[in-house]
């Protein structure tokens, strides 16, 4: 039951906040054990002619949709995002997309911070240890890939 | 590229088809971002490994603009220590004046620490404009063969990379890749001023803020909400 239910979320290793600050509220995670679950990032807008760039699917797959929106779709503008690790692959499928376009595509990026929430769940519910959340912050990237107007 | 789509179809027990996915999806990142020949031997000993200087891809930047280069291994601690005291310079030692602006480079592995830094940058010191702009970086490579006397290899990787300019004076909001300052609908003078008068308190606050430990409910954060 402790097993986390997916196992691609908990095999994520450089994303474990390992840094208790001295200035919080003391992080005791001794001697009750916890156990870290992540929770999705916020739901975020979804329009049609957005991208959300996970690790977890194929590239290929990834730039094809991205490619068939911009051609097939009829977008002239499409938003590709990323969210910690996937920045990388959020930045190679635009610049692809802009290569395979010999040039004509632009790009624009903007970078944010998203706040994701932890929970932390006692191991043994006899001891006392009480269910606490921990907000931590990672990086994102927003890519938009558009055809310049004709001027 | 030589794997046939229609293999994930046919499963021939579940650990290969995740095997078969896995590979899959890893592989064509660095295909992709690299033009070299697939096969490295891995014999091979890596000599040199020089990057192209190429000029900002950002248009009208000073030459001697204090530029960090955001490496893979590089701690941000360092990082923003240095880039802080410079920007923030002013009336700590009155040894020198304040940036007006700063240029955050990184490429490959390091992009995602480029982004971090720069974004932790900008909750301290508050009132930035931002123009981010992506390329790709060449890299030559020079491989040497174990064996004495064999020809050693040159390659050139291509990686994508990341060019971020923040700046105390406006830029051109039409530049592609433009972010305004993040204010909380206040004006840019009004958060210099509070920025001015309350630094110790504004700053405590924020590091409070960005390592906070919420003890919430059980009711606010049970597992059946996480789980599906």
């Amino acid at each position: 039951m402790t097993e986390p239910r997916n196992p691609g979320m908990s095999s994520i290793p450089q994303a474990a906040p390992v840094h208790t600050d001295s200035t919080s509220p003391a992080v005791e995670m001794d001697p009750v054990e916890y156990t870290l679950r992540k929770r999705l990032p916020r739901k975020l807008p979804k329009r049609r002619n957005d991208v959300y760039v996970n690790m977890k699917t194929d590239f290929r797959a990834q730039l094809a949709r991205c490619q068939k929106l911009l051609e097939g779709g009829g977008h002239r503008e499409i938003c590709v995002h990323g969210l910690g690790l996937a920045i990388n692959r959020a930045i190679n499928i635009a610049l692809q997309l802009q290569a395979s376009s010999q040039g004509v595509l632009q790009l624009a990026a903007n970078t944010s911070t998203v706040e994701l929430v932890d929970d932390l769940e006692p191991e043994d519910p006899d001891e006392a240890g009480e269910p606490m959340t921990r907000t931590r912050n990672n990086s994102a990237i927003h890519i938009k890939v558009f055809y310049p107007d004709p001027q | 590229m030589t794997e046939p789509r229609g293999q994930m179809k046919s499963s021939n027990g579940a650990s290969s088809t995740v095997m078969a996915l896995q590979s899959a999806s890893s592989s064509p990142d660095v295909q992709f971002s690299s033009l070299s020949p697939k096969l490295e031997p891995s014999n091979f000993r890596r000599v040199s490994r020089t990057e192209d200087c190429s000029p900002y891809p950002i248009p009208g930047l000073a030459a001697d603009i204090l530029h960090m280069r955001v490496k893979e291994g590089s701690k941000i601690r360092n990082l923003l220590r240095f880039a802080t005291a410079r920007m923030q310079g002013e009336g700590n030692d009155g040894s020198g004046t304040s940036l007006r602006q700063v240029v955050f480079t990184g490429s490959g592995r390091g992009v995602t620490k480029t982004i971090t830094c720069v974004e932790i940058l900008k909750r301290k010191v508050g009132g930035l404009h931002q123009v981010s702009k992506l390329y790709y970086k060449t890299v030559n490579e020079i491989w040497e063969s174990p064996q004495q006397g064999a020809p050693g290899r040159n390659t050139q990787r291509t990686v994508p990379a990341i060019c971020i300019l923040l700046s105390k004076d406006p830029l051109d909001p039409q530049e592609p890749g433009y972010q305004p300052p993040e204010t909380l609908s206040v004006t840019t003078e009004d958060v210099e001023r509070r920025r001015a008068l309350f630094r110790p308190a504004h700053s405590a606050s924020l590091q409070h803020t960005a390592k906070r430990v919420c003890m919430d409910d059980l009711s606010v954060c049970s597992p059946q909400t996480s789980k599906d």
